[in-house]
């Protein structure tokens, strides 16, 4: 990074940004210094202007609606509203290791612990209990993929007596030959998705014109148009992308999907790997092993995955977030912009994969593995995340019985260093590779 | 033989009445959860029983399956499963009312297949919009068992099965209303019991058991030998001998808000309307589970109406091991506990029973202190 640049943002960073938003703050920094070392790229920039955007509403008096990491802010961004990810907080405390005391007092007051609740969220209660946790106007969520997102924002919701409101996902499918296919089910989340803008004027005085409704879809489909590209552009051999770069689409998309911010780093990761693709370079020189990671990171070890690209000449190609896998849609009428608007939050990353029977979940992976020429499955599975950790045995005997590549399964916590070490990971990583992959 | 001693026959798994019923050549469906409405299985004419595993010893199975960390009931359910003791069930209904039952569905499917399987999917919240969606969800599952069992599931039936069952929920709630006595005249042990007996036998003949005993109940000297009066909070317990352990010390279980307790049976489907609208309005918003997002605050004035009107001296909080749902909703219900003086004791537990000793000496505290007030 430029030292000009560095030292702009680091400017850009003082201030009193609010007691709430200390740990934001601290965030900033960290994230500001990690990337000192570091190529600037679209991402850094989008990565740091999510946290400066933050105390900048605050004093402009923007309302701010915390919402979960598997729903895009379109609509927020619609109605100028400024969407906070609540999990790029309790999240992105990990890489630093400052959610661990969080965690802990978390436990102390009797608020689960890991198996029971998963540490994606938890944090956020701890924090807020402490004073330190971001402070939202309005809290937004959605009943999938899981129950420990659900109850941690409930009890979030009646302890710091913030409105709420949530939307329902059923079951569905595409395939009109599925059990799960249903030609209601689109209208049934235009129509929660109706309510929640009804919700929103009321709550914040802010409206939803339909200019602002089309031009964000718009911009919304261009982006999932330049991620589908980059999608496809990954399946080359060697895979033109280092091990994160999905994850940048995953980022874009769920903070600041349907903006000009999110325009410029979809179409910067396309352009990116379509040069890298022209230019036969790899994002790991020599790759020997692709792996699929159908899960998320391991987000308290910033360094796993360039240790995996050194060590074995693998690349991970994309985790079950950054693959994102919204198709862009017909938004010439309002009606198609509801419509697309529905889809995108029924196949927005995990709630795709995650929101139906485990045969979504197969399906995914299957062709995760074919179309991306896999040699091996790597799932680190959270204790606490139950959907996913009972899928993973019946569809790991899925992948050996289609395809034959091997899969390793182990339990671990991607957001506590403390219940399964690094070292702990690596040596499980490490033994699969050299003994059964290789 | 008494009448507790005929309902305690309906308590195990395959009893003489799922025998009977198989016997005539008709269908037993296995549900998991409260949510499914087991009227519209029932006016087909097949046998909805509610699925348990108490009789699991261990669960490898459901431990390479769904995992160590996951609930025990569900493991236990898939262990259960997998050593064909539930060979006498024709098929099984699940909904995803939580995560590790959705995923016990998938996996018994994949591991242990039933004839028949069907997943209902539960709104997570009570609004007209997904009150319209759970109806629209009934309707396809009552077309798909008329099409897979090959019967006819009109109106009529409809109505006169949603009438048996307000008929059994009125007589559950008579005989609640009579434990609000200084001396309950039957003990939370026999209430489990009856509840356990309710889910696994024709609900016709439940009511009979229940009117029989109702009569019985009235008539019998009250329990006064306790030294606190307890309500039971949390989920799927079906076991007498843990309501046993509690009331063995002192603690007298006079009410609840359990998944087979009240919030089993407390509201009616309204029979003033059309029946499948009256099912998705009665179960989509009765007392809920916490599974619903929206009902927080109900739950918390269910519970404390409920402290108040049986005179309760005491909350004892009862949780399945890494149910996410419910440590996040007793976390928040202790809070107001606290707020209100009432003391409560928290215990985890897996489904089947285990810990006695430890469970024995929480207990035995908590009720010195409230004997002690």
């Amino acid at each position: 990074m430029d030292i000009e640049l560095f030292n702009k943002y680091k400017k850009l960073g003082r201030g009193n940004w609010g007691k709430d938003l200390a740990m934001w703050k601290a965030m900033y920094t960290g994230f500001l210094n990690q990337m000192k070392d570091e190529e600037f790229t679209a991402i850094s920039e989008l990565l740091l202007n999510i946290f400066l955007d933050l105390p900048k509403a605050r004093k402009q008096g923007i309302p701010i609606i915390m919402h979960s990491f598997n729903y895009g802010p379109e609509i927020f961004h619609a109605m100028n509203l400024e969407p906070l990810m609540q999990e790029l907080y309790s999240v992105g405390l990990a890489g630093f290791h400052l959610n661990e005391p969080y965690i802990d007092f978390t436990n102390k007051i009797g608020f689960g612990d890991n198996p029971t609740l998963c540490n994606a969220q938890r944090p956020l209660i701890g924090s807020y209990m402490q004073g330190i946790a971001p402070l939202p106007d309005y809290l937004f969520y959605l009943s999938t993929p899981c129950n420990s997102l659900a109850m941690t924002y409930q009890v979030f919701q009646h302890l710091a007596k913030i409105p709420a409101f949530n939307i329902d996902v059923p079951y569905w499918a595409y395939n009109k030959a599925n059990e799960f296919y249903d030609e209601n089910t689109v209208e049934y989340m235009i129509n929660q998705i109706k309510d929640l803008i009804s919700w929103l004027e009321k709550e914040t005085k802010h409206k939803l014109t339909a200019e602002n409704l089309q031009l964000t879809m718009r911009n919304l489909n261009q982006s999932r148009e330049y991620i589908l590209e980059f999608n496809e552009l990954l399946k080359t051999i060697p895979c033109p992308m280092p091990s994160l770069a999905g994850f940048g689409n995953f980022l874009a998309m769920v903070t600041r999907g349907g903006t000009d911010d999110a325009l410029k780093a979809t179409k910067w990761l396309r352009d990116t790997a379509s040069e890298n693709v022209k230019n036969g370079i790899a994002g790991v020189p020599d790759e020997e092993i692709r792996i699929a990671w159908p899960y998320t990171h391991v987000f308290f070890d910033r360094d796993l995955l360039t240790w995996i690209e050194e060590t074995f000449k693998a690349v991970v190609i994309m985790d079950i977030l950054g693959f994102y896998q919204v198709f862009p849609h017909d938004t010439s009428t309002i009606a198609k912009s509801y419509q697309s608007l529905a889809l995108g939050t029924l196949d927005f990353s995990m709630v795709g994969t995650c929101r139906g029977p485990i045969e979504y979940y197969i399906e995914f992976l299957l062709n995760y593995v074919k179309d991306y020429k896999m040699d091996c499955v790597i799932m680190p599975m959270q204790f606490a995340c139950k959907h996913a950790y009972a899928m993973a045995r019946v569809a790991s005997e899925a992948v050996r019985e289609e395809t034959g590549i091997p899969t390793l399964i182990f339990g671990c916590d991607p957001y506590d260093s403390r219940e399964v070490t690094s070292e702990a990971i690596r040596s499980r990583i490490s033994e699969f590779i050299t003994q059964v992959v290789l | 033989m008494s009448i507790m001693e005929k309902i305690e026959q309906a308590i195990p798994l395959f009893n003489h009445w799922i025998s009977k019923w198989k016997n005539e050549g008709k269908k037993v469906l296995g549900y998991f959860c409260s949510y499914i409405p087991e009227e519209i299985i029932y006016a087909a004419d097949i046998l909805p029983i509610r699925m348990r595993a108490r009789e699991c010893t261990d669960t490898p199975m459901g431990d390479a399956y769904m995992t160590p960390t996951t609930c025990s009931y569900t493991r236990c359910c898939l262990e259960l499963a997998n050593r064909k003791q539930y060979d006498f069930i024709d098929g099984i209904i699940s909904c995803n009312c939580c995560d590790q039952v959705r995923r016990l569905y998938d996996n018994l499917r994949y591991k242990t297949p039933f004839p028949y399987h069907y997943i209902i999917g539960i709104p997570g919240y009570v609004s007209d919009v997904t009150i319209d969606w759970f109806k629209h969800e009934l309707i396809k599952f009552k077309n798909n068992l008329e099409h897979e069992f090959n019967v006819n599931i009109d109106q009529e039936e409809l109505e006169k099965v949603i009438k048996i069952y307000n008929k059994s929920r009125n007589l559950l709630k008579e005989l609640y209303w009579l434990r609000k006595k200084d001396n309950p005249p039957i003990s939370g042990t026999d209430m489990i019991k009856i509840l356990s007996a309710g889910i696994s036998i024709p609900n016709e003949q439940f009511s009979e058991l229940l009117e029989l005993q109702l009569k019985q109940t009235e008539e019998k000297k009250g329990i006064s030998d306790y030294k606190a009066r307890i309500m039971l909070i949390g989920s799927m317990l079906d076991d007498p001998e843990y309501i046993e352990i509690i009331e063995s010390l002192g603690g007298l279980i006079v009410t609840d808000s359990l998944c087979l307790g009240t919030r089993y049976f407390w509201d009616l489907v309204d029979e003033s309307t059309e029946p499948l609208q009256g099912l998705a309005r009665r179960y989509l918003s009765k007392i809920s589970c916490p599974r619903m997002t929206d009902g927080h605050l109900r739950r918390v004035d269910y519970m404390m109406n409920l402290i108040k009107e049986f005179n309760v001296d005491g909350v004892i909080f009862q949780r399945m091991k890494f149910c996410a749902i419910w440590w996040a909703e007793i976390f928040m219900l202790r809070k107001k506990l606290k707020e209100a003086g009432i003391p409560f004791l928290d215990l985890e537990r897996e489904y089947v029973l285990s810990g006695v000793g430890a469970m024995k000496t929480r207990v035995q505290t908590f009720m010195e202190i409230l004997e002690g007030r």
